[in-house]
This record gives structure tokens, sequence and C-alpha cells, in this order.
């Protein structure tokens, strides 16, 4: 197959990067970065797929099954390092 | 087949493009988090799948069903996990009064 869809896919995946890199730069919060770094991850596994795609090679569908359960480690640890020491509950509402 | 999977390939690029924009778009840090990981989900399967079908071969699709699997199970109990920190957050960094999240309908008069 030629090989434009690859690299129209990998341009298209570039410009989501772009913008989960500038949402991650600009977040207000920290879960704001945390769900950029999830986009991040996605991209990454879509990257995966097109380098298995260009060389032909189903070793990079392995690589993005580890691309995977580690963005899912990953954002686990980071939301229980953000949501630490926090209370459990929203706090009460303040006066109307 | 291999126009299946091209087609499946970018619909799950301009799904993960769309997911994205809505994450760089949207006000705040719940509604982020609505638009990047169900889309996202959808977009990595989209686009996995279809790299599966171009390659047509059964160890390409067994692992791309290995990787869809996977992710349709991680990714819910992430995104849960993302609001819990996003909610938890919200109180010290996002300004109630500008961004009512949850105001309640018998407060609304």
């Amino acid at each position: 197959m030629s090989n434009l869809p690859i690299d129209l896919l990998v341009a298209v995946v570039f410009l989501a990067i772009a913008l989960a890199v500038l949402r991650f730069v600009r977040g207000p919060s920290d879960a704001d970065r945390l769900i950029a770094l999830d986009i991040l991850f996605a991209a990454a596994i879509a990257l995966c797929a097109a380098a298995a795609l260009h060389t032909g090679q189903v070793l990079f569908l392995d690589v993005a099954i580890g691309v995977a359960l580690i963005g899912f480690v990953a954002t686990l640890a980071w939301a229980r390092l953000i949501s630490r020491g926090r209370p459990a509950d929203p706090p009460a509402d303040p006066e109307p | 087949m291999t126009l299946a999977g091209i087609l499946l390939i970018a619909l799950g690029a301009l799904i993960l493009l769309l997911a994205s924009i809505g994450l760089f778009t949207l006000p705040d840090a719940l509604s982020r988090q609505h638009a990047a990981t169900k889309a996202g989900s959808l977009a990595v399967a989209c686009i996995v799948l279809g790299a599966a079908l171009v390659g047509g071969d059964a160890a390409w699709i067994g692992r791309a069903l290995a990787i869809i699997a996977i992710v349709w199970l991680t990714l819910p109990v992430a995104s849960h996990v993302l609001a819990r920190a996003a909610l938890r957050e919200q109180a010290e960094t996002i300004d109630c009064e500008r961004l009512p999240l949850f105001e309640r309908d018998d407060r609304q008069a």
C-alpha cells in the first residue's frame, strides 16, 4: 500500500499532540495536565500502530500493548498523587 | 479489507483530533475529562483495528484485539480516577462562582 494514509495519520496525531501539549502547559490545575497525559498516551498508541504499518512488523503492536498498560498505571499513580491529602468529599457550598 | 482498514484509521485519527480539540477548548476539568477519555478510547480502538485490517494477519488481529480489550477495560477506571482527582482539586483551583459545576435545582430559584 502507499504511504499516504500513514503520513496523514501521523500528521493528524501530531496535531492532536500539539493541542494536548498546549493544554499540558497552560492547564490551570494538575487534573488538566493528567487528562492531557491521557490523550498523549492515546496518541502514543496511535503512533505505535502507524509504525507497525510503516515497517510491516507486528512487533510495534506489542509495544502498543506495553504503552497501554504503562499509561493506565501512570494515570492511576498520578491521580493518587494529586488527590492525596485533600478531603475525600467536596467541601460544602459557600453561601449562595 | 485494506480499504476498510484505511477508512477505520482515518475515522480514528479524526476522533482523536476531536478529543484533543475538546481537551483544548472546553472550560473546566470535568468536561475536559469527559471529552478526552471516551473519545480517546474510541479513537484508539478504531486506529488499532484499522491497522489490524490493513495488516491482515492473524497475529495483527490478535494483538489488536488484546490492545482494544486492555484499553476498554482500563480507560473507564482511569476516567473515574481522573474525575475524582479533578473533583477533589476543584475547590482549590476552580472559581466556583464563575463555574457552578454542580448547581442544584432548588437553589436556582
